[in-house]
């Protein structure tokens, strides 16, 4: 398990998708977590950077755990999802500033995403708001953004939520080029588009 | 509210009477249909603690929320009922036009109870039902029923058939719906027991959806996804499921000579590749754009070609690697209702105990015309087919050797070698229908990378993943949609599928909520059966005996960690007993729901 944690954490570090410090990582084994530790740098983990605790109960471990521990642990109780990547992608994390929800443009972000909501909070960080608001929104989505924060995603295994991260951050470069190319206007490719903000 | 008719026909055989009954709305949702609502029905009505063959044990045929409509696979039926080969409550699923021609009707549901004193075969119309004389029918085979109800009711009528396994009540018989089958479990004996040969349904009225706009739109991405997937898209249609052949043998996960092995030398020969040779064309269910039925040429002729699984049971496990012999054996297995997994499987156990000295004959001597007439002794109680036709468990209790059994919870394993796929055998474990693949098909993340690939000899974290199988192939086999569309989509796509069919604002998380509910309420039946921890397991040789040798060597299946990581998981407790909690945030605190 560590291994993936490892390998997973360095190439989101490499991709960019978080800063040195940021981001973190877990998986549900049961009714315990597996959560990377506060303040580990994903793109150098090390075993003792991977901290056990309880998916309902405080333990004494909740003191290393990430300080998103609170959002992981609403997000396992809201779905059924076995592993949550939450990354600081940059483009993804502009474009919720301004937009209730990305909606892909291209082929991979289309097929795999449809749209990716955008859920907003005053305290942003290791809170009780985002504990109750960001959940409802991965129901049915396998990815959702918090304004101004980052991306929160989910899968049956850390490699594919990982795989829906790098693709929302690719989606959404793909739109501000666009916009940096002064439209948001596409000439339409995709059969059904019309309806993939109603996703 | 659209999806459902919210009606239930039921049929008392004994006194020949069937009357309307109304489906509350909350039942619907809370167990969509066809599975759910067949183990629902059978769990509140407390018919569950019957003997499965008794007069009073039920029989339900169910469709779903999205049966007729434009949804993909959505032309599949759903029975379930008391398994004489398991004991457990047991449903099983069939593409055909059965269930369209009964939400045609005017029925979500058809339940069976009673039995006729003479064979019957029950017809019902959206104005009636009428029980029709079949005594001339007793004893045919499933082409000739088909072909003489055919005449006798109009080529519009959907018919389901017993054939002569059924009839007989071997444990092995099928329930026949055209050239596909409920199979597995026995569910052909307990219509035979009822005296029942065939149920023929009529009904054309419409099937409508609440928002056909939105309707239209998702089922359009999910055939672009059924169109993209490879599995779906080439491997499927191109080899229909014996593409499954060379890709399982050549990880050492194909179980060969009754699980003695787990690689078989000679699977070229009954391989998708094989099979390609032979291949006139392509047979899709109603509404199903992946057609991996396959015709085949035989003595210059087009006939039904063999699926996968029996293709391994007749090759691989018992030995006869030669297409051309399995294509017959399935065409015979077919006729005489018998379920080719568990028949070949059988076979192969016999083939081993015969080899140990522990019984008297060798199922294959003769050949495959040998073979050929032991099946047919099968499913007419015939000679040395009385000890091989309730199945392996029974053959091996039978002669001392309970450890040649290859089977769980009394139905035989299928075509995958736990030993080299680790949660694969938990899923068998606990499956609660017994040794299948179909409740939890880890051979797709472990073998086919499906959805991503993981490691396939680790135990750890395996639970997660086969209960998140488990739940939501409950969830797909009460909206009764074909399993394989599980290879291309996920579970917000079915949502999407029902909420804008029914109108239901339901959620990908809610409809594996769904699911786990229907999980719970069979478990909860079996453990009223008797059936607990002590029996989700395995057969001693996967646990005990490693794998020979290739690439799975050295293996046995890890299972006692994965079964107490899945109870945790669950929520039950260490006896594989749902917890109050666990029961009460599934809404099956205190008596289960009322009486339908």
């Amino acid at each position: 398990m560590f291994e993936q944690f490892r390998e997973i954490g360095r190439d989101l570090f490499v991709a960019g998708l978080i800063t040195s410090h940021g981001g973190n990582m877990s998986v549900r084994l049961g009714d315990r977590i597996v959560i990377t530790r506060r303040g580990a740098m994903l793109g150098r983990l090390r075993p003792e950077d991977l901290v056990e605790t309880g998916l309902e109960a405080d333990d004494a471990m909740v003191t290393l755990a990430s300080t998103e521990l609170v959002v992981h642990r609403a997000i396992y109780r809201a779905t059924s999802a076995l592993a949550i990547v939450h990354t600081h992608p940059l483009h993804a994390t502009a474009l919720s500033l301004v937009e209730d929800a990305i909606v892909p443009v291209d082929s991979e972000g289309s097929y795999l995403l449809h749209r990716v909501p955008v859920v907003a909070a005053a305290k942003t960080v290791g809170s009780l708001e985002v504990a109750r608001i960001l959940p409802p929104a991965l129901r049915d989505h396998p990815i959702a953004v918090l304004r101004g924060h980052g991306a929160f995603a989910v899968g049956a295994l850390l490699e594919e939520a990982y795989m829906v991260s790098t693709t929302l951050e690719a989606s959404a470069r793909i739109l501000c080029i666009l916009r940096s190319l002064g439209t948001d206007r596409i000439r339409e490719y995709r059969e059904g588009a019309d309806r993939y903000d109603r996703w | 509210m659209k999806g459902w008719t919210g009606r239930l026909l039921r049929v008392d055989l004994s006194a020949r009477r069937a009357r309307a009954e109304e489906i509350p709305a909350g039942v619907l949702r809370d167990y969509l249909g066809g599975r759910g609502l067949g183990a629902h029905l059978l769990y509140a009505s407390g018919r569950h603690r019957l003997d499965p063959l008794a007069a009073e044990a039920a029989f339900v045929v169910a469709t779903g929320p999205l049966t007729g409509t434009r949804a993909p696979t959505a032309s599949r039926t759903s029975c379930t009922a008391l398994s004489p080969l398991t004991g457990t409550l047991f449903d099983a699923n069939s593409g055909g036009l059965f269930g369209i021609r009964l939400k045609r009707a005017g029925y979500d549901a058809l339940w069976v109870e009673g039995a006729a004193d003479t064979p019957v075969v029950v017809v019902v119309d959206p104005d009636g039902v009428r029980f029709d004389p079949a005594t001339e029918l007793w004893g045919m085979g499933n082409r000739a029923v088909r072909a003489a109800l055919r005449g006798r009711y109009g080529p519009k009528a959907a018919v389901l058939t017993v054939g002569p396994a059924g009839e007989t009540g071997s444990r092995l018989a099928n329930v026949a719906h055209g050239e596909r089958f409920f199979g597995r479990g026995g569910l052909g004996a307990v219509l035979g027991a009822k005296r029942v040969k065939a149920l023929v349904v009529r009904g054309d009225g419409p099937v409508g959806v609440a928002d056909p706009q939105g309707f239209g739109f998702v089922v359009g991405e999910c055939r672009k996804w059924l169109a993209a997937h490879p599995i779906t898209s080439r491997g499927l249609p191109g080899f229909g499921t014996a593409v499954l052949m060379n890709v399982v043998n050549a990880v050492g996960a194909l179980p060969a000579r009754n699980f003695r092995q787990s690689r078989f030398g000679r699977a070229e020969a009954v391989s998708g590749e094989a099979l390609r040779e032979v291949t006139t064309g392509r047979k899709a269910c109603p509404g199903c754009p992946i057609a991996c039925g396959r015709r085949v040429s035989l003595d210059g002729r087009e006939v039904q070609g063999p699926e996968f699984e029996t293709l391994w049971s007749f090759g691989a496990d018992l030995g006869l690697a030669d297409l051309e012999t399995v294509i017959r054996l399935n065409l015979l297995c077919n006729d005489l209702g018998l379920d080719t997994i568990s028949a070949g499987a059988t076979l192969a156990a016999a083939r081993e105990l015969w080899e140990e000295g522990a019984l008297d004959f060798d199922p294959l001597e003769g050949g495959p015309a040998g073979v050929a007439r032991l099946l047919e002794a099968m499913a007419r109680a015939e000679g040395p087919g009385e000890l091989l036709r309730h199945g392996s468990d029974h053959l091996a209790r039978t002669v001392g050797r309970p450890g040649a059994a290859m089977t769980v919870k009394g139905m035989e394993l299928p075509a995958y070698d736990p030993r080299g796929c680790q949660g694969q055998g938990l899923a068998y474990a606990t499956s609660n229908r017994g040794g299948c693949h179909l409740r939890s098909y880890m051979v797709a993340p472990e073998i086919l990378a499906t959805p991503k690939r993981v490691d396939r000899f680790a135990w750890s974290g395996k639970a997660g993943l086969v209960i998140v199988q488990q739940n939501l192939n409950a969830a797909v086999d009460s909206l009764v949609l074909c399993r394989f569309t599980g290879f291309a989509l996920s579970e917000g796509y079915y949502a999407r599928l029902v909420r804008t069919a029914t109108g239901w604002d339901l959620d990908g998380q809610e409809l594996l909520t769904v699911g786990e509910r229907i999980y719970t309420v069979e478990r909860l039946a079996n453990l009223d059966r008797g059936l607990g921890r002590d029996h989700d397991t395995l057969p001693r040789r996967l646990l005990d005996e490693p794998v020979p040798d290739g690439p799975s060597a050295g293996h046995t299946v890890r299972l006692d960690p994965m079964l107490d990581e899945y109870y945790r998981f669950r929520g039950w407790d260490e006896g594989g007993r749902p917890t109050a909690r666990k029961l009460a945030r599934l809404g099956l605190g205190g008596p289960e729901a009322a009486d339908v």
